[in-house]
């Protein structure tokens, strides 16, 4: 049977087979996917010995992180790969499918654009969210990560906020790589960025005002700010309510602008008929 | 004397201009855009229920941008398309459950996955449940002559085969319309004429429905189509019987 009009059952199914159909192709990429495997590992093993390294030393920096440096930096990578998640997946999807030249044939079906394209993001999420847990279970494991602060009512406020302000920079970014057929600006001016200022290797403690100024003003430094309050050192909601507060602010704003961003991107495509170009 | 039965394909005053953004050297002399490329104009048509008609026209001519605008896939410039009763422009789900674009873009299709794959996955995106899907799938492979290569890797299959898996999809939502862009392009005479007929007799004839056709290949065209559009220059130039096709294109 057939859905009618666009519903939650709908996209299930097409996320379904989206699945279905991303399973199948792992066996074309085996190479790719076992390097994928071995990167994973790898990124591991470089932590234990950066933590080796830097957690011998005591830093006053990290005091407000419990001198967790392990944690500290496990968190950063975890929120950086979600944030590069969020922004590049939709991108680079679009991207993609005009390449292989299955963005047209897709969208010619009855299924609406956002079903289209929604589901990879999604399974991608999930993806990132199993591949973060196997990082925290393989930093707790292996390196002694100690977790047993995590304060669930934060972690369950802040990892929503987080997944809407950076889905709204995907939708940005996917709007602007549509518009101008490139791979995708704004994730790399934003991870870089990101990188440098919202402290993911080192805390924004070290940076001097006007670089933390700018930190602010990117979803990254609080996304981290609750995740590390949350998980390292069991901040409850109202500790970290400043970081939650942007959050709600950056998901507000960057929401409602990528969905517009992208609907515009979307009826441009079809006015210049770039729905295949490459 | 009763009236002629409604046109499935209703096309007025259609025109589309493309506007490219500037190059460098446009922008240096101040213009944000390339200079406008005029695709289509002022054309205008019908299509009968039941009818192939068959688009001719030297490449450039505006073939492919009438049969995306037509699917829904490119907004006009000016003017109307209604197709199936709904307009093209509008592009809402009823559309494109009326009306299927059969693409035989290579490209179009994932070549790490199977057929049977390629065509659950579309099926889905037609709403359809997987076990309908698996069930739709399986029997539309059947029909084009898929079925014992279904589970085969897209990437391993031929030309024509692709063209036939094209078509299955087209008729995954079972429309009423179909538009085919050159649907035998590329494939040896034989394998071409097997096709030709499958789509005639079969799909459209046999399916009750209706289509537009856009090929430069006149026996395509002879083998195909019951009135031949001819377009020049984005322009709609002529109209023929198949079998005056040569006249026309001065052969």
């Amino acid at each position: 049977m057939s859905a009618a009009v666009a519903s939650p059952l709908w996209f299930g199914r097409v996320l379904l087979a989206f699945v279905r159909r991303e399973l199948a192709a792992v066996g074309g990429y085996r190479t790719a996917f076992v390097i994928r495997l071995l990167g994973f590992g790898l990124a591991v093993g470089s932590l234990l010995f950066l933590s080796r390294f830097i957690g011998a030393v005591v830093n006053p920096h990290l005091a407000a992180f419990g001198g967790n440096y392990l944690g500290f930096v496990v968190i950063g990578i975890l929120g950086t790969e979600f944030q590069q998640v969020g922004v590049s997946v939709l991108a680079q999807r679009i991207r993609l499918a005009q390449v292989m030249g299955t963005l047209e044939a897709e969208i010619a079906t009855p299924a609406p654009p956002w079903m289209v394209l929604g589901a990879p993001p999604v399974y991608e999420v999930v993806i990132s969210a199993l591949r973060s847990s196997g990082y925290l279970l393989g930093a707790k494991l292996l390196l002694g990560l100690d977790l047993s602060r995590i304060n669930w009512a934060s972690l369950g406020l802040a990892v929503p906020l987080i997944i809407a302000a950076f889905a709204g920079l995907g939708l940005l970014a996917a709007g602007t790589t549509m518009l101008v057929r490139r791979l995708n600006p704004v994730a790399m001016v934003i991870g870089s960025l990101s990188f440098f200022v919202s402290g993911v290797m080192y805390p924004v403690t070290v940076l001097p005002g006007w670089l933390r100024a700018v930190g602010a003003l990117l979803p990254l430094t609080h996304a981290l700010a609750a995740l590390r309050g949350a998980l390292l050192i069991g901040a409850s909601p109202g500790q970290i309510q400043g970081s939650l507060l942007a959050l709600l602010i950056f998901a507000g704003v960057l929401a409602p602008l990528g969905v517009a961003m992208f609907g515009f991107a979307l009826r441009r495509a079809r006015i210049d008929g770039s729905l295949s170009h490459y | 004397m009763s009236l002629p039965p409604p046109a499935t394909i209703e096309v007025h005053n259609l025109g589309k201009v493309f506007q490219a953004p500037g190059t460098l050297r446009d922008m240096m002399r101040g213009r944000l855009f390339a200079k406008p490329v005029e695709a289509l104009a002022e054309v205008s048509f019908n299509v009968r229920p039941g009818e192939i008609a068959c688009v001719m026209g030297p490449n450039g001519a505006g073939k492919s941008t009438l049969i995306r605008i037509l699917g829904g896939l490119l907004l006009p410039s000016a003017g109307r398309a209604l197709v199936a009763g709904l307009d093209a422009g509008a592009g809402t789900a009823e559309f494109r459950r009326r009306v299927a674009f059969v693409v035989g873009d290579e490209r179009s299709f994932h070549f790490q996955v199977s057929g049977r794959g390629n065509l659950h996955y579309f099926a889905a995106l037609h709403g359809q449940a997987p076990a309908v899907a698996r069930h739709r799938a399986g029997e539309l492979l059947e029909r084009v002559g898929l079925a014992g290569a279904a589970d085969r890797r897209y990437r391993e299959y031929s030309r024509g085969m692709r063209q036939r898996l094209a078509i299955a999809r087209g008729l995954l939502g079972d429309p009423r319309v179909l538009l085919l862009d050159e649907p035998t392009l590329g494939l040896d005479p034989k394998g071409a004429r097997d096709l030709r007929l499958f789509l005639r007799d079969e799909v459209i004839r046999g399916g009750g429905r209706t289509a537009i056709v856009c090929s430069n290949d006149p026996t395509e065209v002879r083998a195909m189509a019951d009135r031949v559009l001819f377009l020049t220059g984005g322009r709609l130039s002529g109209e023929a019987p198949p079998d005056r096709i040569e006249a026309e294109l001065g052969l």
